[in-house]
């Protein structure tokens, strides 16, 4: 066993020093003319429009605020104010994007900039985290 | 009856040396510390399945820890049981590896460890699909005398097992692993099929198999309050798998096959628990199999382990 553990220690190492590295890359965050996150606005036309079938629930709101935190948090803080290279969730970027294109991005994630994609989330799942998010604004 | 087994199994464990008993402490000390707050915890979206792999990769910088075993009736030998440990680690968005370590213990027999395996899983498509594909390698370093059977390939059969262990043993594994993965989600199910690969690195030929799984949550939608007890904690589904013969000799015949139903609970706490009996489907594969899996998720590991070289 010992005499792997030492290319294993270095191969782990290997990972988590790639890992770190991203975060110089990801500093630059273009945005199209609404001001959305391009990451988000290249989501396809049809998608866009969608309409979360939970709009106006405040029940939604809550179930999503509950994901956010077992799913998102770790990541974006439990404020969604963002920390290291992961977003503001508050900001103009992301919260200028139709509930289409959030629910969108949210399954397919931003795999090269380390947004990991949620499609294992149910879509209801998905639209209730859109409904919270949409409610940060207010 | 996985009470029962369970029992067994503690028995068994007397018979491990002291240095695989040291080793097998490890990730019991992990999960332990984790689950008394040592770690912040992350809920996975995760599939219920043991053998089959879906397209879901876990999360950039979170470590997963399982503790999975299996249970197997003998037709012409002993019973035994079979535990391993996983640790596995989003590498990237688009890459997690796992690495496992293998134990085994046979009733009247003996336990041992037999072995370590280490796994990659990549996507090569960075956005959502109908169908997803994920390739797998794998460098497994076991020997003859595991029982994990965390994949059936090639002419893989009850009768492989009921060599006693002292037999079993000398035989040493260094195999290549190959899996097309491809994975979809439609309406709240998984659908996930894998095509298996294996090649021992010695002179044997390519053996390969199959697994094919569909998954579901048995509530699509959250609730508004957290629950540890409410149906989207849970997680039902099925698998099959089996061998498909060997580059010399592709049949169906003198393969093993089988089919097992699984529940899956996964706590908002990031622990989850996993079961699934396993029944085999003709002469060649085990009678009766019972797979069970412990798991704790900790997030943002990766960038704590790096916080430490700053």
């Amino acid at each position: 066993m010992t005499r792997f553990a030492v290319p294993i220690f270095l191969l782990l190492a290997l990972a988590f020093a790639i890992e770190g590295s991203a975060d110089e890359r990801y500093k630059a965050r273009p945005t199209d003319d609404r001001g959305v996150l391009l990451a988000i606005a290249r989501a396809p036309q049809k998608t866009r429009s969608s309409l979360n079938p939970y709009d106006g629930q405040p029940d939604a709101v809550l179930a999503g605020k509950k994901l956010f935190e077992q799913h998102c948090a770790e990541c974006h803080g439990s404020n969604a104010r963002g920390q290291g290279r992961a977003m503001n969730l508050h900001l103009s970027a992301v919260q200028n994007a139709t509930p289409g294109e959030l629910e969108w991005f949210l399954r397919n994630g931003n795999l090269w900039r380390g947004m990991p994609s949620w499609s294992g989330l149910p879509e209801q799942r998905r639209w209730q985290i859109v409904a919270y998010l949409k409610s940060l604004r207010r | 009856m996985s009470f029962a087994a369970f029992c067994r199994y503690a028995l068994l464990l007397r018979h491990l040396t002291t240095r695989s008993r040291l080793v097998a402490s490890l990730p019991l000390l992990l999960v332990g510390w984790a689950l008394l707050g040592g770690a912040q915890s992350a809920a996975a979206q995760e599939t219920p399945y043991f053998v089959t792999y879906s397209h879901h990769l876990e999360e950039p910088g979170n470590l997963e820890i399982e503790l999975s075993s299996i249970y197997g009736t003998q037709k012409q030998g002993n019973d035994f049981i079979a535990p391993w440990v996983e640790f596995e680690y989003g590498a990237k968005a688009w890459w997690t590896t796992e690495f496992y370590l293998d134990w085994q213990g046979t009733f009247r027999d003996s336990a041992l460890f037999t072995g370590f395996r280490w796994e990659n899983r990549f996507r090569p498509l960075m956005g959502e699909h109908w169908i997803n594909p994920v390739l797998y390698v794998e460098y497994e370093n076991t020997n003859g005398a595991d029982k994990t059977m965390i994949e059936v390939v090639g002419f893989d059969s009850q009768a492989d097992h009921a060599v006693p262990n002292s037999v079993a043993q000398q035989e040493h594994q260094h195999e290549l692993e190959t899996k097309l993965i491809l994975s979809s989600d439609y309406k709240g199910w998984n659908i996930s099929e894998n095509f298996i690969g294996e090649k021992n690195l010695g002179h044997d030929p390519w053996e390969f198999g199959y697994a094919v799984g569909v998954s579901r949550p048995l509530r699509l939608a959250a609730t508004a309050d957290s629950c540890n007890f409410c149906r989207e904690n849970f997680l039902v589904g099925a698998e099959i798998y089996g061998g498909l013969g060997t580059s010399w000799n592709a049949t169906l015949s003198g393969t093993s096959h089988y089919i097992a139903p699984m529940v899956g609970w996964q706590l908002p706490s990031g622990a989850s628990f996993r079961i699934s009996p396993g029944f085999g489907l003709n002469d060649d594969s085990h009678r009766f199999i019972l797979r069970w899996g412990l798991s704790y998720e900790i997030d943002g590991f990766g960038h704590r382990v790096r916080s430490l070289f700053r």
